[in-house]
């Protein structure tokens, strides 16, 4: 222990002025890498390394897999689901099954029907909960909580409670009478409103206990994109709820300086909102569009109960249309293969989610980027 | 002292109108939400209410508003004592939800402990992870599901559509599993709920997407003071987690824990909601009573929230900030 430490002592090997130079005596280098790789420390964390990089791949594995199957699946050819030592690599590459989906179902039709649909609520709906999620975030005034409470009723209240009635109010839609005053000389005011039945106030429909069906005026707004866009205008859509929450913590996260600043400087409310903390929330903004897109992209539920007898194509159609296209796929084949059917419905899935994996490649990066700057509190 | 008084008289009155310009401003803000809310949601939710309690028809005329007949506490009656399969799937939805919560919660607070710490790759994994949340809803979940329904009924194996079943049993056989654990001394119970939430990891996965994200924006935010100070008492990193991260991120797993019942009871492979939907499309009379099932489901739910963040907030720790 003593012949050590003398050993180690740090020699003086230059003085000068303003340098002093010391050199120790290096342990031998096995000594180093015993103390370094010998260690409990050091096994510990390579253990943990290995447990980590297999479970996150691991986990990895079983979401891209699925993918990955359905893809391969697409492009076999029919004999390849027969042939038993075909798995996962097609042997006979046929995209039959895309050009058929593509033929039978107006795919461009749905595709940009469904586009528009989706920017246009996703956009709202983005706007709308920035908007009500920074009032509730950085303003005190009375009501405040209670406007919050709703918030997270809207969003604990399941749609399919509310299909039946939500339904029927867009049939007749009627906000205080004001859609029958408007329409009430029976003036087509916007192209894309479809009336009931004019005549119906001639008739004695009215049930005695149901005084608010009186108006046979509303108006018809199924099988256009107005529920869904008033829906979105209020923040009412499907789980807006949570853009609000998950912008609200964003916004409590920005410090109140930085408008105050802005205040001073003579800026307004509005422009404050606009021109500082919009593009500071750029990210954050983008996690919400890219979810509130892609679930209406999706979004099944919506879609049947306001589109119930419609014209427009939508992507929920190609979804519907499948069986038939199938059904006209197997009178191809001469046997019953049961995963080619399969594989026709998920061929059916991926044409439909296409656009959103092209969006994800390129949005992913602003999804994380959010996610690391959100800095939620549940406070 | 005059000169004062003229000074802080019209500082006082400025603070008071920016005060009030702020709440008008707040006001603005949430203007259309509380619009919204009072003039369509609300009626929606009355209609609702009372559609449930009343018999629909179709109107005489086409394009007319349906008839509605209000029947008392028919439909309810009917949907819990003469619908032979309501309760049935009630308590089946409801044992799903109380085995699938502690999972999600579970693997979706680990997999953000994991994406959260510093290592090679760590981006494209979260992106991985994140494909769930973005392309396996709605329609692909109904596709998923119709999926098994044809390979249940086509008895085929092979390839693997993500449908659950096969997936699992491509990595481990919950046979395998359950051998294993037969030779310890653990409970039936909690075999069987290791060996399902194996089975159903793809599905986990799937519904686990925002709680990750709710966690890694919760552990993002606790700071790193926190954490070097503790390394410097040396503590281990099982400490740390238990100790630091763990009470830190509490209120996030009450706001996951809320999240997720509220997200697996609105979904669409909802045993419930999938049996609802059904009788509503059955009939009209289907219609009253598919409404007086929603609500009573949803009052079920909402008792079963209002349960859980009463125990868990109590053990939840906010951080004090001054």
């Amino acid at each position: 222990m003593n012949a050590q430490n003398i050993d180690n002592k740090p020699k003086v090997q230059k003085e000068t002025k303003n340098k002093i130079r010391v050199e120790f005596e290096r342990t031998p280098l096995k000594e180093r890498l015993k103390a370094k790789f010998l260690s409990t420390f050091f096994l510990q964390k390579v253990v943990f390394y290995i447990f980590r990089l297999v479970l996150l791949v691991g986990i990895s594995y079983i979401v891209l897999f699925p993918f990955f199957s359905k893809i391969t699946g697409s492009i076999m050819a029919p004999e390849d689901f027969a042939d038993a030592t075909v798995r996962l690599i097609p042997k006979n590459v046929s995209f039959d099954i895309y050009k058929a989906i593509w033929t039978d179902n107006a795919y461009l039709e749905a595709f940009t029907n469904t586009l528009l649909l989706s920017v246009s609520t996703a956009l709202l709906q983005t706007f709308i909960c920035c908007f009500v999620a920074y009032g509730l975030a950085k303003f005190k005034f009375k009501g405040n909580g209670l406007i919050f409470l709703a918030v997270i009723f809207s969003l604990t209240i399941p749609h399919q409670t509310l299909q039946f009635s939500m339904s029927e109010k867009f049939v007749n839609f009627d906000i205080l009478g004001i859609m029958q005053f408007l329409n009430g000389g029976g003036i087509n005011i916007l192209g894309i409103f479809k009336y009931t039945n004019e005549s119906l106030a001639a008739i004695d429909i009215i049930p005695d206990s149901w005084e608010m069906f009186i108006d046979g005026y509303a108006m018809n707004l199924t099988n256009t994109f107005w529920p869904l866009i008033v829906l979105s205008i209020c923040g009412l859509a499907f789980k807006n709820g949570l853009y609000i929450f998950m912008l609200r913590q964003f916004f409590r996260g920005v410090p109140d300086e930085l408008e105050e600043s802005a205040y001073i400087d003579g800026s307004g409310i509005m422009r404050t909102f606009f021109t500082i903390i919009l593009p500071l929330s750029v990210p954050m903004m983008i996690t919400v569009f890219l979810f509130s897109f892609s679930w209406q992209w999706t979004d099944e539920f919506y879609i049947n109960l306001f589109f119930p007898g419609s014209d427009t194509v939508l992507m929920d159609d190609i979804y519907r249309n499948v069986p038939t296209t199938l059904s006209k796929l197997m009178d191809t084949v001469d046997t019953d293969i049961s995963l080619y059917k399969t594989a026709i419905r998920n061929t059916g899935g991926l044409m439909i989610i296409a656009p959103l994996i092209v969006m994800y490649l390129f949005c992913q990066r602003y999804l994380i980027q959010g996610i690391e700057r959100s800095g939620l509190t549940a406070d | 002292m005059t000169t004062d008084v003229k000074i802080k008289a019209p500082k006082k009155r400025r603070n008071a109108s920016l005060d009030k310009r702020k709440a008008r401003g707040g006001w603005l803000f949430v203007l259309p939400f509380v619009l919204g809310f009072v003039l369509i949601y609300i009626p929606i939710i009355i209609d609702s209410i009372r559609y449930s309690f009343s018999l629909a028809s179709y109107a005489d005329v086409a394009g007319a508003p349906m008839n509605f007949e209000f029947v008392g506490w028919a439909n309810y009656s009917n949907a819990l004592f003469e619908d032979a399969n309501f309760v049935q799937n009630l308590v089946k939805g409801l044992t799903d939800m109380v085995m699938d919560i502690p999972m999600i919660l579970i693997f979706s607070l680990f997999m953000a402990v994991l994406l959260n710490q510093k290592m090679a790759g760590r981006a494209v994994f979260r992106a991985i992870f994140f494909i769930p949340v973005i392309l396996s809803t709605g329609l692909m979940e109904s596709i998923e599901a119709s999926n098994t329904l044809g390979q249940n009924m086509g008895g085929a194996d092979g390839i693997d559509d993500g449908s659950g079943q096969s997936t699992a049993g491509d990595l481990v056989s919950t046979l395998d599993l359950q051998q294993m654990f037969d030779g310890m001394a653990v409970g039936q119970g909690l075999v069987s709920f290791v060996t399902n939430a194996i089975n159903n990891i793809f599905d986990i996965v799937n519904r686990s997407g925002v709680q990750m994200l709710i966690f890694l924006a919760g552990l993002q935010s606790i700071s790193p003071a926190i954490y070097e100070s503790v390394q410097i008492d040396g503590a281990s990193a099982w400490e740390t987690f238990w100790k630091i991260t763990f009470p830190m991120i509490s209120p996030m797993i009450l706001v996951n824990a809320v999240y997720t019942i509220i997200d697996s009871f609105t979904t669409n492979s909802n045993v419930v909601m999938n049996f609802i939907q059904n009788i509503y499309g059955q009939s009209m009379e289907g219609k009253g009573i598919s409404s007086a099932m929603a609500w009573m489901y949803f009052l079920v739910v909402l008792a079963i929230i209002g349960i859980v963040a009463a125990i868990m907030s109590a053990y939840v720790f906010y951080q004090r900030k001054d």
